[in-house]
């Protein structure tokens, strides 16, 4: 009774939407902030070397393999004398490529498909889409990018379009959970009362409403295609042409046990920091953007 | 009876999930995957031999046909022989399977317990100091990749950089026959041998997925400790520490057991695809990891699907294993 109450004169009191509320909330939290320039200053970097900037030297091969850290090479070289270092920005860029391109592609199929899902719930249009990503959820992640790698042999792209095809489910799942809540509120109603056609409801009313969801999935999304890269790299699934910070840490696999720790130590150390920042950043996010927990 | 009825109907509902998980497969890796033709037959064919080939392998069939022909496969778990050894699939995956169990299952049991334990020390200091120290620690786990962990904990403890307690690769041989052991060494020299090889991937693994776990594990938990019955618990005068085992583990519970159990195909081959190939143990993981990197189609293409058709059993497992803990799940629905 009490929270309904306090809800009820919030409501009152304020007409903030729940964005710049959200983006209030956010300012407030310290850690949010931080993650939130460590992963500007890595966004800074991938821009830089996508435009020419830096970075471009990744693939020059010099006769000094394996040499320590030094002011020409700041993490050493590797074993055909390539710069760690300017491999490891040139890795950033791939990263972004990957995680940009998967985050994006999968939320959105996800958003509009979880929609339209929530939205007719009940019929067969909605019991045709859980069930097409109850099948993607059964296969094991891994297990379904080797399939697609078999079905687009030589294609560069097999690896991006394997993580679309699996990372959309998730989001999927949590948008039509929202939308189904969204679309028994009145002002739904409303709107097909009046005789607003379905679809324009699901584009102009319903969809805005879980973008705060697919935001923070967006985020989460990013990670696990960071990650997966790496791992998708090393079994032979991945990034085929260019550097990566996957293609680093299964060079490395050899070289440290022979003790050259410098590809190992570049590419995670790269590669966690993005990682936490981008974790630390979506938790930031959830927790502002949740309209449940907004109450101040 | 009512249990049965409901498994039954359970059954039933999965059939529109196990067609769809076989059609994927079939069509990702049968219809528009490789022409297995040459690789059977090799350089020197003949065009009649092509021609049979081809026949037996059904490519002349339209995909309908050739998609109940998977079907067949599938149920009668015929995948053929592997291309790369020509050894059958079924006996591969049947020397194989008990290893990768035998290399998962210690880190899965450990790291779940652990979990849970680590998520109800976080939820009960809520806010506190230790839920943070938990929750740092869980963010800073998840954020290392597993690539990451593997070669870092290979170095500290198999090699000299590091401890160099523990072998960099390799598996439990079978004792040579000139050695004529009894009983208990027996048993002492696998027991030795296993935990000699089996140690650091544990470790490893406990590391990679511990961090999720706890996160997962505290979120269920903290949901559950906001329902009113903790309230009225509290107002009885039962302590925090009885509430939180007594009543919210209690209840919380099921989605803790739907994630164990739903996890654990995934975890014993799909997590063993790197842990195995990195430290040599002959297991289903490192047969699909070869399978994948060779091509080898008829492996990877029963590992696939019947990882698929197992997670889809377990779910029916954990829906029905509900009904059996959970009064307040009705049968009806």
């Amino acid at each position: 009774m009490k929270t309904i109450l306090r809800n009820f004169l919030a409501s009152e009191s304020s007409r903030e939407s729940l964005w710049s509320k959200s983006f209030r909330k956010f300012r407030r939290d310290r850690f949010g902030i931080a993650a939130l320039i460590v992963v500007g200053v890595y966004a800074i970097i991938a821009l830089g070397v996508w435009v020419g900037l830096w970075g471009q030297n990744w693939s020059d091969i010099s006769d000094e393999g394996f040499q320590g850290i030094s002011r020409d090479h700041w993490f050493g070289t590797n074993l055909i004398g390539q710069d760690i270092f300017a491999r490891a920005i040139a890795g950033t860029k791939t990263a972004f490529e990957v995680g940009l391109v998967v985050a994006l592609s999968a939320t959105l199929i996800g958003g509009v498909l979880g929609a339209i899902a929530g939205y007719f719930n009940g019929t067969i249009i909605d019991e045709v889409i859980m069930w097409l990503y109850g099948c993607i959820d059964a296969i094991p992640f891994y297990l379904f990018v080797a399939a697609i790698a078999f079905a687009m042999q030589d294609m560069p792209y097999a690896m991006h379009v394997a993580m679309i095809a699996t990372f959309w489910s998730s989001t999927c799942r949590i948008v039509r959970g929202e939308v189904i809540k969204i679309r028994n509120l009145e002002y739904i109603q409303a709107a097909h009362a009046i005789g607003v056609k379905p679809l324009t409801i699901i584009y102009r009313h319903v969809t805005p409403n879980t973008f705060h969801i697919m935001l923070v999935q967006a985020t989460i999304s990013f990670v696990g295609a960071i990650k997966s890269e790496v791992i998708l790299t090393f079994l032979g699934l991945g990034v085929q042409d260019g550097v990566s910070w996957g293609t680093m840490l299964s060079e490395s696999i050899n070289e440290v046990l022979r003790g050259h720790f410098g590809n190992f130590l570049a590419a995670s150390g790269f590669l966690f920091v993005l990682v936490i920042a981008f974790n630390m950043f979506a938790d930031a996010l959830q927790d502002a953007t949740d309209p449940k927990k907004i109450s101040s | 009876m009512e249990t049965i009825q409901y498994a039954i109907r359970k059954l039933l509902y999965s059939i529109p999930l196990l067609f769809g998980v076989t059609l994927i497969a079939f069509t990702l890796m049968v219809y528009f995957g490789p022409d297995l033709t040459y690789s059977l037959l090799g350089k020197s064919a003949t065009p009649e031999q092509i021609e049979s080939v081809r026949k037996q392998l059904g490519y002349d069939q339209p995909f309908l046909e050739r998609y109940l022909m998977f079907l067949k496969e599938v149920v009668t778990f015929d995948f053929g022989n592997s291309i790369s050894t020509g050894e059958k699939v079924s006996s591969i995956l049947a020397r194989t399977v008990p290893v990768s169990f035998a290399v998962a299952l210690p880190a899965f049991i450990i790291s779940n317990v652990l979990g849970v334990g680590l998520a109800l020390i976080a939820a009960y200091h809520r806010g506190k100091l230790w839920d943070k120290s938990v929750m740092v620690f869980a963010v800073v786990g998840m954020s290392m990749s597993y690539l990451m962990i593997v070669i870092a904990f290979q170095v500290i403890f198999s090699t000299s950089y590091g401890l160099n307690w523990f072998p960099v690769q390799g598996w439990v041989d079978p004792i040579p026959d000139y050695i004529d052991a009894g009983f208990f060494e027996t048993i002492y020299y696998y027991w030795y041998y296993y935990w000699l090889y089996v140690t650091v991937p544990t470790l490893t693994s406990i590391f990679v997925s511990l961090g999720y776990n706890t996160r997962f594990f505290r979120a269920v938990i903290v949901e559950e400790m906001n329902r009113d019955y903790v309230r009225t618990a509290k107002a009885y005068g039962i302590g925090n520490g009885r509430i939180m085992v007594k009543h919210v583990l209690k209840n919380a519970m099921i989605p803790i057991i739907t994630r164990i159990i739903i996890s654990l195909p995934f975890v014993i081959i799909a997590g063993n695809l790197v842990l195995e190939n990195f430290f040599g143990i002959p297991g289903v993981g490192l047969v699909t990891y070869d399978a994948i990197t060779n091509g080898d189609l008829p492996v990877v293409k029963a590992v696939v699907t019947w990882t698929a058709i197992i997670y889809v059993f377990a779910l029916i497992l954990t829906d029905i294993a509900y009904k059996l803990i959970d009064p307040r799940v009705s049968f009806t629905k």
